[in-house]
This record gives structure tokens, sequence and C-alpha cells, in this order.
């Protein structure tokens, strides 16, 4: 829908009517965020969970549409259905400001509540009562976080989700909108400051005119040649289309699908430079250079949170020993590769020269961000940053939201007679990626140290699996063990695991065939079996 | 909004405000202490009452709502009141300070001149113990506010603790189970944020002196574990120059003071010992060994300038992180795109 940002902000929610939360494990990954949504329900709103698990807003929830791994977009086609045919439909907003409903509704008259039981598990009548309160509410929000995206079909789902929310008319107002949480603290910030190989700074795509614009700026002619993204530089390891890498606080060892793989390509590297603030397994075994960079706490800067909103980072300790801010770092290297930049005394000094280059943030300056921080758009120094977008209309050139029609793909991997079981991956609240920071605080660990699996007791009783045993996890890229949580989370026949354990890497076991257009792995589901390891 | 009589002065409020805040805005302050305005209105402690016309008792302004007509007088009887209250909860508090933070109740006293008159003989409360190692709850310093438990059921609904008993022998204990650990409690600490007197801490600061918290030196900043992007003050110890604790203030935005385990409780990482100090380079013998700056950077550009001029710039990738700064990713973009001459930049967390 336009840009790649949660539409509304995190205080509008306590206000929302209905809430859909989709494949989103809010209480784990965004604990704070889902603090408002307990309110919400606390002020009398009506929550939906539509996840394979139940997780803890379930508890909560009005109702739980507990769905197959995968089936996401049978779900949300059958819940249009039943809006376009019972015509609960937003007609002004279609008219006004979509464009090719058409296209939709026919693809999704073909998805019945009926059959969309059979496919994704979850009763018909359930689906029908979603698609009327969702549809009926104005103050009516949907929530996805990884959980969706990290799918091979990761962008049909998010059209899907498009697709519902336009033909509502949910979008522009508060407490509403199409609400993507982002992961990581800052991975937000990361894409809108444009390390991405399809658009410069701000989302500015990579054309004449902004090469241009750019070059003009950095006194140096900006390439042609379009870059790799994370797959097809992974990819390349392999075929020796890359040669060399500078990691910055990544440790692709172990946050990649197909971890055994990456690692023999790393291996294949020329040159590797690193820079983090611990070794990991890549560096340590890779890296030519090793650079100590800095944490959050040791420099000054900015993240923009999931509701882009741009927050100060202020420095509050000296960075250890001789390691330095990453940003002085990154200065240095490339004083050291002969380039002429501009003197950087400040971070704020970078953070003008990306908001003079980017329309959007032209107005975000430290001095309006000391109290509290603004959210892009914020086209210059008067405006007051937007909480919530498409005020107006949809972003797009032609002023009017698409309809993209999507067909539901099943995963690709299934399970078979020698892989029975569906592996699922998420996060955990106590730990952090690849958990290099997280792994060092005791305190927290206490509550989850060891790697674990959630298998439904049905499953664990077939296989005498007791709770707190050690299984194995066997999938066709590689194996591991993990302690044995039995429980009512997951279903028969499906298993749930944490991406975060260094000692037993879920991503030896996932693949990487992704999503072709934007290149997410998907981690979500892969084939496995289980067997009982003995003590 | 309505008129109301506050002190004598015609005031006006919008209907149904809670007096507290009505009265704050026209000047007139009004202590409390089992309040707080995360939670939902409770009135248990008696400290904010105030004397209301046609009332026969006073009425606690943090659970009074203003009506059209209401006459308020914060100053008759009322301070002696409180110092009475305070009074009695002193002789009761048997510990200010189990683990250096800030303790209400002193700040109470001290205001109101009130001193604890005697020690009740069976004040003391059996202690209790938690095999957790980020919070500690003392009972002798606990005043039985149910503000701890209120923010498990209202804010957080971990339904992690509860109140125990009645009277002398009552505390706060882990609901149905042993140890925190054993509960539904996510470690958040929110409880022991709400907690007035300090009675529930950190652990690990356990016999700090007095006032600890407020000895510290506090910079403000952004949480670097999720989206949500909370709004943290870390807390630095001047002397040795390391954060020893996180909080968050109710003011901020999109957090309202509110944390999860790892905004407050994971900052240890950055004091870990297995710190990087040291720029490495890789030797001859296959091995990491620590080098000067201008040696890394040296070898650094030279590697990858060799391999540029080797396979072409399409042959370097750069992957940038989410952990990092906005100005950090725009600087490692643009390094990329100008002395690397490539756009292959993207990051394993890309979304
Ligand atoms: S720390 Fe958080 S989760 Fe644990 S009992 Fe307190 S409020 Fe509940
Ligand atoms: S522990 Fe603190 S918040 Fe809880 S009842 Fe005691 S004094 Fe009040
Ligand atoms: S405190 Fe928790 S919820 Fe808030 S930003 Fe940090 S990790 Fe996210
Ligand atoms: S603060 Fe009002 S009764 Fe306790």
């Amino acid at each position: 829908m336009g840009r790649g940002a949660t539409t509304n902000s995190i205080p509008e929610i306590e206000n929302c009517k209905f809430m859909l939360v989709i494949g989103s494990n809010t209480t784990e990954a965004h604990p704070v965020l889902a603090l408002r949504m307990k309110k919400a329900v606390r002020k009398g709103a009506t929550l939906v969970v539509a996840d394979p698990r139940k997780i803890w807003l379930t508890k909560l929830a009005k109702r739980h549409l507990q769905l197959r791994p995968g089936s996401d977009v049978w779900l949300l086609n059958a819940i249009m259905h039943v809006i376009l045919e019972e015509g609960l439909q937003d007609e002004d907003y279609i008219r006004e400001y979509t464009e090719d409903l058409d296209a939709v509704r026919e693809v999704v008259a073909r998805y019945t509540p009926e059959q969309a039981e059979q496919v994704t598990g979850v009763p018909a009548a359930d689906i029908v009562a979603t698609a009327r309160e969702y549809a009926g509410e104005r103050k009516a929000a949907i929530f996805y976080t990884l959980g969706i995206t990290e799918h091979a079909c990761a962008i049909d789902n998010i059209w899907s989700l498009s697709n519902l929310v336009l033909m509502t008319g949910h979008l522009g107002y508060e407490s509403t909108g199409l609400n993507a949480l982002r992961g990581q603290n800052n991975v937000q910030g990361l894409n809108d400051a444009g390390a991405n190989p399809t658009y410069f700074p701000g989302y500015q795509t990579i054309d004449e005119e902004n090469r241009r614009k750019f070059s003009e700026a950095w006194g140096v002619p900006i390439p042609e040649r379009p870059g790799y993204r994370l797959d097809q530089m992974m990819s390349g390891l392999h075929d020796g289309r890359v040669r060399a890498l500078y990691l910055v606080g990544e440790n692709p060892a172990h946050t990649e699908p197909n971890a055994h793989h990456v690692e023999e390509g790393l291996g294949k590297l020329e040159f590797v430079v690193a820079q983090d603030l611990f070794l990991n397994e890549t560096s340590r075994a890779h890296a030519n250079v090793v650079f100590p960079a800095s944490s959050f706490a040791e420099k000054d800067g900015t993240f923009t949170n999931t509701e882009r909103r741009v927050n100060r980072v202020r420095k509050a300790v000296p960075c250890p020993g001789e390691a330095r801010e990453d940003w002085r770092i990154v200065v240095d290297l490339a004083r050291a590769l002969g380039a002429r930049w501009p003197e950087y005394r400040t971070s704020e000094d970078v953070w003008n020269e990306f908001a003079d280059l980017s329309p959007n943030w032209s107005g975000i300056r430290y001095d309006r961000i000391e109290e509290v921080g603004l959210q892009w758009p914020c086209t210059d120094r008067e405006h007051p940053g937007s909480p919530y977008l498409y005020a107006d209309r949809p972003a797009r050139a032609s002023g009017r939201g698409k309809f993209y029609p999507v067909e539901y793909k099943p995963p690709i991997e299934q399970p078979d007679s020698e892989f029975p079981f569906v592996l699922s991956t998420g996060r955990t609240l106590y730990h952090y990626n690849s958990a290099t920071m997280t792994m060092r605080e005791p305190g927290v660990l206490d509550k989850q140290e060891d790697p674990f699996v959630e298998i439904n007791p049905e499953d664990a009783v077939a296989l005498g699996i007791r709770e707190g045993d050690w299984v194995r996890l066997v999938s066709r890229r590689g194996d591991l063990e993990a302690r044995a949580a039995i429980g009512e989370r997951v279903f028969p026949g499906l298993v749930w695991m944490a991406l975060h354990f260094a000692q037993a890497k879920v991503n030896w076991l996932t693949h990487d065939v992704g999503d072709p257009l934007i290149g997410t792995p998907e981690y979500k589901v892969c084939a496995v079996r289980l067997e009982p390891v003995a003590p | 909004m309505v008129k109301f009589s506050l002190d004598g002065k015609t005031v006006s409020a919008p209907e149904g405000e809670l007096l507290v805040y009505a009265a704050a805005r026209h000047g007139v302050f009004i202590p409390t202490l089992c309040h707080d305005e995360k939670l939902d209105p409770y009135g248990g402690c008696r400290m904010c009452v105030v004397d209301v016309e046609g009332s026969p008792r006073p009425l606690p302004a943090c659970a009074t709502r203003v009506t059209a007509g209401l006459a308020v007088s914060t100053n008759s009887s009322v301070p002696q009141y409180r110092k009475t209250l305070t009074e009695m909860l002193l002789s009761e508090h048997l510990n200010a300070n189990p683990g250096g933070r800030p303790n209400e109740l002193l700040d109470m006293a001290e205001e109101l001149g009130a001193a604890a008159p005697l020690i009740l003989p069976d004040a003391k409360r059996e202690p209790y113990e938690d095999r957790n190692r980020l919070m500690g709850y003392d009972p002798d310093a606990c005043i039985l506010c149910n503000r701890c438990v209120r923010y498990t059921q209202e804010v957080m609904q971990c339904s992690a603790l509860s109140l125990e008993g009645r009277g002398p022998t009552a505390r706060i204990v882990p609901t149905h189970g042993h140890s925190w650990l054993d509960t539904e409690c996510e470690l958040c600490g929110g409880c022991l944020s709400t907690c007035p007197t300090g009675a529930i801490y950190e652990k690990f600061h356990e016999g700090a002196p007095p006032q600890h918290e407020r000895s510290l030196d506090q910079v403000k900043s952004t949480c670097t574990f999720c989206g949500v992007g909370c709004q943290i003050d870390l807390h630095v110890d001047p002397a040795t120059k390391r954060i020893v604790k996180v909080t968050s203030d109710p003011g901020y935005v999109s957090n309202e003071g509110n944390l999860c385990v790892k905004g407050r409780f994971a900052f240890n990482f950055v004091h870990h010992p297995d710190r990087l100090t040291q720029p490495l380079v890789r030797g001859e013998d296959g091995e990491l060994h620590p080098t000067s700056w201008d040696d890394a950077l040296r070898v650094a550009a030279e590697g990858l300038r060799g391999v540029k001029e080797r396979h072409g710039p399409q042959a370097i990738g750069v992957l940038a992180s989410a952990r990092l700064t906005m100005e950090e990713n725009f600087l490692l973009q643009k390094l990329a795109r100008t002395a690397l001459e490539t756009h292959s930049i993207h990051s394993c967390e890309a979304t």
C-alpha cells in the first residue's frame, strides 16, 4: 500500500474497538506494545487472534482462529469473500480511493468459508463472524509481524491484508490501519536510511534522476548496476559472484536459513571485514579483520521505531578499550578507501545530510526531537509529524490504493511420511535475534536457558517423550537437539521453536527458498521428524 | 467542563475528571501514595483525602470525580490527618531501604515532619526469599498499598502477585508459586517500578545506600531490543561509568513508562568481559591477533580494494544492521554506493 511502514501509532491502539492480530505473538515480540492491546481489551475492544499457536493473547481474545501454518491467504480471502457477499465493504472509499476491486472480487468468490475450513482448520462460522465484526467497526485495526512476512508467500500475505483494509476503508484516521510490527529495534530506520539495494535513503528509487541527485550531493558517480539483495548475496557466495563481505553487527552463519550451506559459502570468500560487539560464529571463523564496535549506550544517534517515530539514542558510557562508535568506524574506513567525505563531527552532522536528501524526513532535526520523537513523513520544520498515514489518500502515484488479487499457494515444503511434523519458528520474549546480547544476561536466562521445542501432548505420548526430555529434530538439511516443552500451545502435527538459540541453530533445519520478490527466506515452515534422545 | 470550588476559589474541569488531576491543574498539589495514573482509581491509603462539603468523611482525591458544584477543601483538617497516617505507616516500616530505590513514604514524612512514634511490637513480617536474580521483595518495607498487585492485574495482566494474609502478617507473594519464576511473571519489572517505597527492588542493588538511585547520572535514550522503541533512562554510576539500572518515565509517549524484561534488565551485555576492545587482524597462522586501528583499517581497505580490482565492485557485499543507528546505516549505504561503488547493501533483518 504505497509505503513499507505501520500506518498508525502505538498510543492509538488503546482506543481501537476491534483488533485482528494475525501472525504476531505480540506479548513476546513487542511486549510493551501488547500492553496497549491489553488496555484496549480492558476498555471493551474485541480482539481476534489468528495464529497456529495458542499464544498468550488468545487468553484475552474473543476468538482464536487457529489456522494451519502457511494458510493465511486462504483465511484472508475467505474473510473478504464474506465481506463482499454480504455487502459489508465501504463503497464510498472504494470508489474514491481505490482501483481494481473487481480483480479481487473474482478471485475471492472462489474462497468460501466452508472450503476455508477444510484448508485452514478454522471453523467457517468463526470466519463469518470475524468478517462481520471487522467490517462493521470503524476503529478496527490489523496487526501483523514477521509471523506473516517470513513465509515464502510473504508478499502475498501483505497484499491480502492490504486488500482487506482497502475494501473496508480502514485507513487514514486514528485507531485503525494496517500495522506491520517491525521486529528489530531499528529495522524501520535501517530501511528508511537506505541500507537496501533497491532504493536510496528515504525510499527514493534508483533511477536516472535520483542517481544524478545523489551523485551531485556526494561528488562521485553512482553505479548503474543494481545491487544484490541478501538472498542473492548468500547464493553469490557459492557461485563466486560475491568474493568479499563487510558485515556490521551481522552473523549470517547463525541468522540465515539453511545455515550449514551459508557457512560453507562463507568459507569460499576471499575477504571478510566484521564489525561487532562480540566475536561470533561468522567472524571467528571467517573474518580477516574485526573492528571492535559500540553498543547503543556508547553513542549518539537515532532509532526509528515501528510507528515511524525517530527517537534519540544518547551516549551514556564510553566504549570499552579501543572500541569505537560504529559511525566513526565507517567514516574511518571510507577515508582509508580514499573517499573524500565531508568532516562529520557528530552524529547530528550525519543526520542532517540524510534529512537534507530525504524529503519525508527533512523536517526532523535533533533540536525538535530532544524530548519526544517525531513520526515521518515530516516534510518541513513546521510539520508536526504524522501519527497516521493516508489521511488524504493512499500514497501511490495515482492517489489510489490498488487491489492485487492473491491466490493461495501451499507452503513449499509439506510434511510427508519421513518428515511428518511441521516446524514453525519465531521469537520469544527473553531473547533478541541471535542472542549474542541476551545470552549474556544470567538473570534473564533463569526463565529460559535451554533451547526448547513445543510439542502437543498427543504427539508427545505417541513418541514417548516427556516434559523436559531432550529430543532430536531432523529436517532434510540438518538436525539439532532441544528440550521438549509439552502443551496445548501447538496443535498435533505442529512443533515450534525459537530462532535465538546458538547451540541449537534452528536455521540448520529451515530452508532458504524465499519470496521471489522481496527475498525474505521461508523461516517459518519446514518439515521435520522428532526422535527421542536416549538420556 | 463544569465549575466547582477548590479551597474557596471557583475553578473548572471536565466533568468526571479525578480530583487529584483537576486540583493539580489549578496549582493545588495533593500528595498521593497508593495512586498511580496507570492504574484504576483505588483510594486505599487515604493519604490524599480532602474535605468535601456534604460528605461526612474526608474523601480520597485520587478516587473522587469532579461534578458540578463540588466544594473541596484541602487545607482544613487534612494536613494533621495526613501526618498521623504517615506516622502510622512509619511505625510498621522497619526497613526503609532494601535496595536503594526512592522511597515516597520517607519523602512524605520529611515534608510533613513526621516520625514513627513507636515501632509496633508485631511489625516484623516473615522475610521472603525468591530464587529469581532480578527482583527482591522486603515485607518490612512494604506498606501494602497494593500498587504492585494492581499493576500485575490491570496493566501486565500477569496475575503473578497476590496479597496474602491480613493485618500484621500480610505481605505480597507470588500467586500459586514458590518463586516469581514459577508464576506467569515475565520479569518486566512493572510491579517494581510502581512500588512507592522500594519494597520491590532490583536484587542486584540489595544493600545499596539510601537514595542510591537518586545519586546516579541519568541519560535518556531508546531501548535497543525491539521495534516498540521504548524510551528509557539509563542510570550510570558516576564513579565506574557503568550502567547499573534502567528505568522509564510514565510521561514517555510510546511506552508510558512501561518496559519489558529486556529493556529493564538486559543491560549487562554492554559491560560484558567478552566485548571486543581491540581491532583484530588474521595473521599468517590463521588466527586473529590484536592490532592498531591504523593497521586494521589499512588491511581492511587493501583487502576490499583488492577484491574490487580483481572481480569488480559487484563482488563486494555490505550487510548493515538493525541494531545500528539511522546515521550509521546511512553512512554504510553511502560507503557502499560511493567508496565501494555497489548498491549491494542489505541486512539479515530487513523485515
Ligand atoms: S515483574 Fe512484571 S510480569 Fe512479573 S509480577 Fe511484576 S508486573 Fe508481573
Ligand atoms: S510491595 Fe510496594 S507496591 Fe506492593 S504493596 Fe508493598 S509497598 Fe505497595
Ligand atoms: S523495553 Fe521491551 S518492548 Fe520496549 S523496546 Fe525494549 S524490548 Fe521492546
Ligand atoms: S493516594 Fe489516594 S487513597 Fe491512596
